[in-house]
């Protein structure tokens, strides 16, 4: 008896499927009517329940009975996302294809290659099908890897330095457990990431965790690489809390500021969230990665307990440090969606999206922070981001509001599974159809500079304008006047662009036009630079 | 005197140089009647040019024969020098803190300037306060330009020249000056062509414990009412601190002799609190001690943003009675020189287009804190590094152009200049090679000849090649009333007026 209610209610959120787009047109259904009996087949009853499902845990649903059966139907709405039909004319899905960055980074190179091993999710179910790794380790060597490594998350490539070839590899953390467990295949692997640049004979591994809590995770079968058994490796603890406590923090930033903004002792209310202290250490771990790699010359690798969170945090921050690609807007969606979506943060969870359960523990704003450090590097580099502001709160609006399917869900297979892609609109169609809402008038495209943001507390601000943006009391007078003079000024760049292009033109023209006169000082300088 | 007596080593080699966001610089030491000079006698490097009236405070420390130097300028930032042989070293160092601490104002570097650039318009005649009055004349028929003052013989601390209510004859502007304190009688600060009302400053009445009245005093004010229409006095000392001014020969207008004004006070600390909190701010922004996690705690304690908040509050309440409530305001505190400015001129910036632009921020400045006897010489004497703490010194006028920055920062489209502004104003306040913010009062100010010997801030900035430094490329001429936002959250560390300090 368990199983036939099970069978039938999966095979039927399928039919519901189809039930639903092509009833589109609104009119109501009455799901009773809708059951497909069997001739003389008469319903008795029916009940709203709650089946625990030994599958996909509890489902909300209404079980109706036969003189011939039990039939369960899922009550749960869908998420709006699939129901979205907003059209835009630029795909965002699009936007991120691993090969295709992979490649722009100069990837697969002699030392490594890419691997199609995770093609069905079957070495690790969190990590996407594509994986970089290094050349000389098998898929043999993979898989015994994969065995020391929690949820199976191996050391792979996130990031390679364009000149040095220093990498920047993100994992989860190793299984050594209270005995202290070792495993060659590991040893050997991490000594071949190193290998794979010769310039240092030491590899960093960055654990984001607080040392104590590395110790602690040894209990529960996790831990550390210690100096002992990985020799050519340095081990240092970046003190950055878990999602437990980010979530405490941000709760306390909403008391002070929701409903009413904490007046009399604003300063020391806000240290004593200990918010911005933890940007501090968020920021702080990331500048150490990305200086590793770019001064240090020696390759990173990064984990925490699992490698979906502070780990996402500090490769994401360490690359839009090191590479400037990821400061447009379009290298921005793509560091976004590999470095998060694909890589595992588990959105649903965090976030958890169309489940009303707030208290889950499991909930925690470390995609927010993320954004957040963002933030705080674009006050710091006024000229280093396309993007603006408004394009940051926009993807944080998004990430909740289940608008678009590019947050849904845990991990790629799962996305894969629900067919996100097909059934839903990606965030980055709106943004990029609307680019120039989002572009920051300032931005002056610097090739190969590394941004160091100053990661001290006196430099970190709280970002008023997004968690008491709808208190009446800091909102502006006229309905922003800085966008509108920002849409002015770029409206401005690109007709002194294409006054330039046109005097170019005009110039060549003339050269090429042999009564000019020969001695035109213009000829001195056939391309003018532009500093747009 | 020369200086030549006070420079004991005039010059020393191999010295040394650290400073922030600089790597370190080696290179002769040079000392001269007004300046400090690092040179490395490399071309690509910077020197570095110290005016010893920069200077707020010096500290030694020897290493065995290594010699340091660390001073502390009252722009905040901090050097240091490190110099080879001991008494070298000492020697440079009584010399700095003799030159750096000269009685004489005759003896500051803008008396000895002969200015590199070619003098386009004198900054001198830039803002005189007859063109100033031209522009009103033609919307004010109530008012007049009277200089009852030419002598400074009324009022020490005010100009020759002054916007009085023309129904007042100059005989009773000099009874009234007897009447406030300092001799300064209400005069007209704002006329707000909108609709006609005015706000006024002065010093505190003179009531005492008996309270004394001076019908003219009563009659000045009230000539600025319109018929029916009441005025607001706004009082920048709570309300037991100015009943407490009464034992001193001070007081308040009382509600018996002013029925037609309503009188509201506020809280604007006195100056030496102020001092005080600069130094508190400072220290803490100074610390360099790794343990960050009491910063905000620190902050808070300095008070100087709750110093901001009820600046610019009182400021917002001026403004609101003059625009929302039509009604003509009188402004003072005790003395009229601070807090009576800092919010006379931020309501200007509140209400006023034109003191958003580059050119009417400079006539702001002239008009209500030069030409309006803000005691420059005596507040800027000292940073907040100084052992010496003399009780006149106080940052009134840096904390204004924080407040300006705040209101900046909340409306970054309608200012036509930038930040550097701001921050260039406020070094040249404290240390300047131009004499504009020399002296104490217009008074002083002629007694030194300033204008024949020294050269005007004005004349070097408003050249276009300076200009287009401080200029905001957002800026979008708005017309309207901008009212910013008091809110704690809304407020912040001006950090890079501290930007030689926080790293």
């Amino acid at each position: 008896m368990a199983s036939a209610p099970t069978s039938k209610y999966n095979s039927h959120s399928l039919e519901n499927e189809s039930i639903k787009r092509t009833s589109r047109d609104g009119v109501n259904r009455d799901v009773g009517e809708t059951l497909p009996r069997l001739p003389g087949e008469i319903r008795i009853t029916d009940k709203e329940v709650i089946y625990i499902c030994p599958f996909n845990g509890p489902i909300k649903g209404r079980v109706y009975i036969t003189n011939y059966r039990l039939y369960l139907r899922s009550l749960e709405t869908p998420i709006f996302a699939f129901l979205n039909e907003e059209k835009f004319n630029v795909d965002g899905w699009t936007v991120y294809n691993p090969v295709e960055e992979y490649r722009r980074q100069g990837l697969p190179n002699h030392h490594w290659r890419i691997t199609f091993i995770n093609k069905c999710y079957k070495l690790c179910d969190t990590y996407p099908a594509l994986l970089v790794v290094p050349y000389r380790a098998s898929d043999e060597d993979l898989r015994r890897v994969a065995t020391f490594r929690s949820r199976n998350r191996i050391p792979v490539l996130s990031w390679i330095h364009p000149e040095n070839k220093t990498v920047i590899v993100r994992c989860s953390q190793p299984l050594v457990g209270m005995s202290g467990k070792r495993n060659k295949e590991d040893e050997r692997y991490l000594d071949v990431i190193r290998e794979t640049n010769r310039q240092v004979n030491k590899l960093t591994i960055y654990d984001a965790r607080p040392n104590v809590n590395a110790v602690a995770n040894k209990a529960t079968g996790g831990g550390y690489e210690s100096d002992d058994v990985y020799h050519n490796a340095e081990l240092f603890f970046l003190d950055i809390h878990n999602i437990h406590v980010m979530r405490e923090s941000l709760k306390k930033v909403k008391d002070i500021v929701y409903p009413n903004v904490e007046e009399s002792h604003w300063l020391s209310s806000l240290e004593s969230t200990h918010w911005l202290e933890h940007i501090k250490l968020v920021l702080t771990g990331a500048i150490q990665v990305a200086d590793r790699v770019s001064s240090g010359k020696s390759s990173v690798v990064v984990h925490c307990s699992d490698g979906w969170d502070r780990t996402a945090q500090l490769t994401s921050l360490a690359m839009l440090m090191l590479d400037s690609f990821y400061r447009s807007i379009e290298g921005f969606e793509i560091l976004v969606q590999k470095e998060w979506i694909s890589f595992g943060h588990k959105f649903a969870s965090r976030i958890g999206h169309g489940d009303k359960n707030h208290a889950d523990a499991d909930r925690s704003p470390i995609f927010l922070q993320f954004i957040d450090c963002v933030w705080q590097m674009s006050k710091q580099f006024p000229t280093a981001f396309e993007f603006n502001e408004r394009f940051l709160i926009t993807i944080l609006d998004h990430l909740y509001s289940c608008r678009f399917g590019t947050f849904l869900y845990n991990c790629e297979s799962a996305r894969e599974k629900q067919k996100v892609t097909e059934r839903t609109v990606s965030l980055w169609s709106l943004i990029n159809s609307n680019k120039d809402k989002f572009k920051n008038p300032f931005y002056t495209k610097e090739i190969n500079r590394v941004l160091y943001p100053v990661a001290s507390m006196r430099h970190l601000e709280l970002w008023v304008n997004y968690y008491i943006r709808w208190n009446p009391r800091i909102k502006q007078q006229q309905p922003n006047p800085v966008e509108q003079r920002y849409m002015e000024l770029l409206a401005l760049r690109d007709e002194y662009i294409k006054r330039l292009d046109e005097l170019q033109l005009a110039n060549s023209a003339k050269l090429s036009d042999p009564s000019a006169s020969p001695s035109s000082p213009s000829q001195m300088m056939p391309h003018v630079q532009t500093h747009f | 005197m020369e200086f030549a007596e006070l420079i004991k080593t005039p010059r020393v080699d191999n010295v040394v140089l650290h400073r922030p966001f600089y790597p370190a610089v080696e290179g002769t030491l040079c000392l001269t009647g007004h300046h400090l000079i690092l040179s490395s006698r490399q071309d690509n490097t910077e020197e570095l040019w110290l005016l010893h009236s920069n200077i707020d405070a010096i500290d030694k420390r020897f290493v065995g024969p290594l010699g340091t130097i660390i001073i502390k300028c009252k722009d905040f930032r901090i050097i240091q020098l490190d110099i080879p042989g001991m008494e070298e070293c000492l020697n440079i160092a009584s010399s700095i803190e003799a030159l750096s601490t000269l009685d004489s104002i005759t003896l500051m570097y803008p008396f000895f300037y002969r200015p590199m650039f070619e003098v386009i318009e004198d900054g001198w005649h830039s803002f005189l306060p007859e063109q100033e009055f031209e522009l009103y004349s033609s919307t004010i028929s109530e008012w007049r330009l009277s200089y009852v003052n030419k002598e400074f013989s009324v009022c020490p601390s005010y100009p020759p020249a002054v916007i009085v209510p023309k129904a007042i004859d100059d005989d009773a502007l000099r009874k009234v000056a007897t009447f406030r304190h300092g001799g300064r009688f209400p005069v007209l600060s704002y006329y707000h062509k909108k609709n006609g009302m005015v706000i006024m400053r002065s010093g505190q009445p003179l009531t005492g414990t008996n309270g004394r009245r001076c019908k003219e005093d009563e009659k000045l004010i009230n000539a600025t009412l319109r018929a029916g229409k009441r005025g607001y006095i706004i009082d920048t000392r709570p309300l037991n601190i100015a009943q407490q001014a009464r034992a001193k020969g001070g007081g308040f207008e009382q509600e018996a002799h002013y029925p037609q004004w309503r009188r509201i006070h506020k809280s604007i600390d006195r100056y030496h609190i102020l001092q005080e909190s600069l130094i508190k701010l400072v220290e803490s922004c100074n610390d360099q001690t790794q343990n960050m996690d009491r910063w905000l705690s620190k902050l808070e304690a300095s008070n100087w943003l709750t110093h901001i908040k009820e600046i610019l509050t009182t400021a917002c309440l001026a403004a609101q009675c003059l625009d929302r409530e039509g009604a003509s305001i009188l402004i003072h505190g005790t003395e009229g020189t601070d807090s009576t400015l800092q919010v006379t001129s931020l309501a200007q910036i509140i209400l006023e287009p034109r003191s958003r632009t580059i050119r009417g921020f400079e006539a702001l400045i002239e008009r209500e804190w030069l030409q309006a006897g803000h005691p420059f010489q005596q507040r800027c004497a000292q940073s907040a590094y100084c052992n010496s703490k003399q009780k006149w010194e106080s940052p009134v006028f840096l904390l204004f152009l924080d407040c300006v920055w705040q209101i900046l920062r909340q409306f970054p489209c309608s200012f036509e200049f930038n930040e550097n502004f701001l921050i260039m104003l406020f070094e040249h306040a404290y240390a300047s090679q131009f004499g504009t913010f020399l002296g104490n009062n217009e008074s002083e100010r002629c007694k030194l000849k300033l204008q024949q010997k020294t050269m005007s801030l004005w004349s070097w900035v408003n050249r276009p090649s300076e200009l287009s430094k401080f200029t905001n490329p957002l800026f979008e001429a708005n017309n309207l009333v901008i009212w910013p936002s008091v809110a704690p959250q809304s407020l912040q560390l001006w950090e890079d007026s501290e930007a030689y300090l926080l790293k």
